[in-house]
């Protein structure tokens, strides 16, 4: 227990660290010093590999993976949005989609053969996901010109970001004393 | 790439008999060059294999993020990035208004004084106290850099400087608190400074 408590503690200020050094490197990105926003940027990183810590995945996305310059769309960012690249606007798309259906109905039988009834009803919901979850958004840092793309997808959002994953909630003031 | 396998390709050709230089298949792959050129093949797999990952550290520093323009920063655009830190640093020492610098004999005075040392710089407000170069003394500013051996001050004039560390002994204000670092020992690369284990004593060089 004791151990454990300590362990906290000695994670707690590189925790503070971390968080300031990310607060900073918005600060500059917002005050146009692309370097030095990206110097602390990578900064914050490197503490957190070193101390074996992980940032929260939204915070981890926000920075350029590259060059680790925060991302503000409209500051320093160029932002698109795309939908689907061919399958999912294609015109003959009921014949295909049956085809896609029938293979996933396939699949879940495998699994669980018993649902035989429930499958064509779920086989359409997932067509209906598809059709939305092929639109991605793509970013691109203005310092070092890296893209990356992210499917705008709520249903398949991060674990972390779930709220099934929280299992407890530990605030700051609790560990002072 | 393409035109030299397209030279050997015919120059093989060439040295069959005539009436068989139809049937005449070289694959592409069985050919390796022995200087300079590479197949097309083998290039492409390894551009491929680099593309759009990190960075390396040479195109890192082709960016120029190593190094920062001495006279383009304002002196009022590192304020934000001050009052930023003076509160970090009250979260990080868990400071309270009216604090003083404890005693040693205080049971708190070794923690304080270890979170002292890995406490981070950027944004402070330091002022060199001591150097063995004379016209280094006096120089006030604000950090905005650290590396393992220097430290980049951007003074009120708006001038970035660039001040070696172990050669100096640096003061630092903290609300009412008044704190004597020596350059010496904060000799660490800043990203190590917060997991390195750090001695319980070390004597001052000057």
């Amino acid at each position: 227990m004791g151990r454990d408590k300590k362990k906290h503690v000695s994670q707690r200020d590189i925790a503070s660290r971390m968080n300031f050094l990310f607060q900073a490197s918005n600060l500059m990105a917002a005050g146009n010093q692309a370097k030095l926003a990206a110097y602390y940027g990578k900064l914050c990183r490197n503490v957190g590999t070193k101390a074996t810590m992980h940032m929260a995945p939204a915070l981890k996305r926000f920075l350029c993976r590259r060059c680790s310059l925060p991302l503000i769309p409209g500051v320093n960012t160029e932002l698109q949005v795309a939908g689907a690249p061919k399958e999912a606007t294609a015109p003959d798309a009921p014949s295909s989609g049956e085809a896609e259906t029938k293979k996933k109905r396939n699949r879940r039988q495998r699994k669980k053969p018993k649902s035989k009834n429930s499958g064509n009803a779920q086989a359409s919901e997932v067509q209906v996901d598809e059709s939305t979850e092929r639109i991605s958004l793509f970013l691109e840092c203005s310092l070092c010109s890296g893209r990356r793309t992210f499917s705008a997808n709520s249903q398949r959002d991060c674990w972390l970001e779930q709220p099934q994953s929280v299992v407890q909630v530990v605030s700051f003031a609790e560990e002072i004393d | 790439m393409e035109h030299a396998t397209s030279d050997l390709k015919e120059f093989i050709t060439d040295l069959v008999i005539p009436h068989q230089r139809c049937n005449v298949n070289i694959n592409p792959d069985h050919i390796t060059m022995l200087e300079g050129t590479k197949i097309k093949k083998q290039h492409s797999r390894k551009r491929r294999a680099h593309k759009s990952s990190t960075l390396s550290r040479r195109e890192y520093a082709a960016l120029g993020l190593n190094t920062l323009p001495t006279k383009q920063m304002k002196y009022e655009e590192a304020l934000p990035l001050h009052h930023l830190w003076q509160g970090y640093v009250r979260e990080h020492l868990e400071l309270r208004k009216g604090d003083q610098v404890l005693q040693v004999h205080d049971g708190r005075y070794d923690e304080f004084s270890r979170k002292l040392v890995k406490l981070d710089l950027h944004g402070a407000k330091l002022k060199v106290l001591q150097s063995k170069c004379s016209t280094l003394e006096g120089l006030t500013g604000i950090c905005v850099m650290d590396t393992k051996n220097v430290l980049k001050l951007l003074g009120k004039d708006h001038r970035l400087r660039t001040i070696p560390k172990s050669e100096c002994v640096f003061g630092l204000k903290v609300g009412n608190m008044e704190f004597t670092i020596f350059g010496h020992h904060l000799k660490i690369r800043p990203a190590e400074r917060s997991v390195k284990k750090i001695k319980s004593f070390v004597q001052p060089f000057m």
